[in-house]
């Protein structure tokens, strides 16, 4: 398939220059561990308490890391001329955005799965017997950030006060995200690990609901 | 300006007759005595914002694929308007949760989630103040506008669930409160009411967008001459 | 009757809010009205 093919094409243009100077993926893991030592200041981070607040601060570090982390993605484009260039080379627009999506989606989970030790180190909460769950969940919620945040930054890419504008449009959007991965986390990294299915639920569909508006209305944000 | 006058002055009524109904056709509560009352304000002014904020999602879904300004005046108007009803809601919650529990705000779901839509829709608005260009701010704000509709049932629904595992005092009585049917009654005249005042206030705000539109054509012509 | 005054309250915030929004879209509009017609009439004097 075209789609396919394409977007694979693009993804590895993606990947390519990202590897190549690895800087977004080096500032977010140092933004994450900034967040995370902030916040260890704000309250006693004792063993009973640090259970229940790990995953909660968990996502949060990871909801702000992330909506710095997807500024660049049409900003780059923009910045660099190579956005009519970009719709040209492809015959559905959504390409474009499934590709940026599944960059972002990795990116993302690369970051979250390199800070995982280090949180459960710092917070003492055992991530080794629930990894697999934790996988699902850092998967399916990075999946909805990627999506939200992939379509509203080629909105701020367009605006003024764009570093301040995609934070403010995507916070409140991935509300849902937050709390359902929140409650997922909190559940997993609880003394009796249990799995929040609930949540993945409310997960999977934000994900189909927004990938699916995306998929529809995708073009229009890319129209010159 | 005749039937404008006209117009304001059946809101006005309706709005009196639904605030005597609330204070004294409907009966009073068992568990809450007197508060309860500000539930037909309360509830009838969230129903009236969520019409609200549905008309703006039409209003972003017409201009998407008719690219008529007057989708988008229509849109914009119906987020302020809709926004003006949510604010009452996030402040008569409190003045109602105080009495009852001491304390002026609860993370209880309705007002949690009322509190994120207001987020999104202030985010709404305040995108448009950020897209210089009329057209690319219209559609901008129209897929936003999109999203955040869409987004609403998952905001409700997901904080709902998340207070079924963490119970917090509830502003407007839990499980097993229920309204007997005078109550019914009087809360839909209420939110009739309500609408009738939307309505209103939603024409208001499209003829000063639509005035918008008529000036900036004008300054055009003004540059151009 | 106790609650009574909070019940007022409610009602007196609910509906200023409205009417403070009222005012607001009113002031817009007349200062609207006021540019439109300076403009028109530089226009018309301009033809």
């Amino acid at each position: 398939m075209a789609l396919l093919s394409n977007t694979a094409v693009l993804l590895g243009k993606e990947l390519r220059t990202e590897f190549r100077s690895r800087e977004l993926l080096t500032t977010t893991v140092v933004f994450i561990l900034i967040v995370v030592v902030l916040f260890s200041f704000t309250f006693d981070p004792t063993s009973a308490e640090s259970r229940r607040f790990a995953g909660s601060l968990l996502w949060l570090a990871f909801l702000f890391a992330a909506s710095l982390m997807l500024q660049p993605c049409f900003l780059r484009e923009q910045n660099n001329d190579t956005l009519s260039a970009l719709r040209l080379s492809v015959s559905d627009p959504f390409t474009i955005f499934v590709a940026k999506l599944a960059a972002n989606t990795l990116f993302l989970l690369l970051t979250e799965l390199l800070m995982l030790p280090v949180f459960s180190i710092l917070f003492n909460v055992p991530i080794c017997p629930v990894f697999g769950r934790l996988v699902l969940v850092l998967f399916l919620g990075s999946l909805g950030v990627s999506i939200a945040g992939t379509a509203l930054s080629a909105v701020s890419a367009q605006a003024r006060m764009r570093e301040l504008l995609l934070p403010l449009l995507l916070l409140p959007l991935l509300t849902p995200v937050l709390v359902a991965s929140t409650q997922v986390t909190v559940g997993l990294l609880d003394a009796q690990p249990f799995m929040e299915w609930k949540g993945i639920e409310f997960l999977v569909v934000f994900d189909v609901v927004f990938f699916t508006a995306l998929w529809l209305l995708g073009e229009y944000l890319l129209e010159e | 300006m005749a039937k404008h006058a006209l117009g304001s002055a059946i809101v006005v009524l309706l709005l009196v007759a639904a605030a005597y109904g609330a204070f004294f056709i409907a009966p009073t509560d068992v568990k809450q005595g007197l508060i309860y009352r500000i539930l037909f304000l309360h509830v009838s002014s969230a129903w009236a914002g969520l019409t609200a904020f549905f008309i703006c999602f039409v209003g972003n879904l017409m201009y998407v694929w008719r690219r008529a300004p007057q989708w988008d005046w229509l849109g914009t108007s119906a987020a302020e308007v809709g926004l003006a009803f949510t604010t009452v809601v996030l402040v008569t919650g409190p003045i109602w949760a105080h009495p009852v529990w001491g304390i002026w705000w609860t993370w209880d779901a309705r007002l949690t989630s009322t509190f994120v839509l207001w987020l999104l829709y202030v985010s709404y608005l305040l995108l448009r103040t950020l897209v210089e260009e009329p057209d690319r701010r219209a559609l901008f704000s129209a897929l936003f506008g999109i999203f955040a509709f869409l987004d609403v049932p998952l905001v409700f629904g997901s904080i709902r669930w998340w207070r079924t595992q963490h119970p917090q005092p509830v502003v407007m009585g839990g499980p097993g409160t229920g309204l007997d049917p005078t109550m019914w009654k009087v809360l839909f005249f209420s939110w009739m009411a309500m609408l009738a005042l939307m309505t209103l206030l939603l024409l208001a705000r499209y003829k000063l967008e639509a005035m918008r539109g008529d000036l900036d054509i004008v300054r055009r012509e003004a540059e151009a001459a | 009757m106790k609650n009574l005054d909070s019940v007022f309250a409610a009602y007196l915030f609910a509906w200023g809010i409205f009417f403070v929004y009222y005012l607001s879209v009113a002031r817009r509009a007349s200062a609207l009205r006021d540019e439109l017609k300076q403009l028109k009439d530089s226009l018309n004097r301009g033809k």
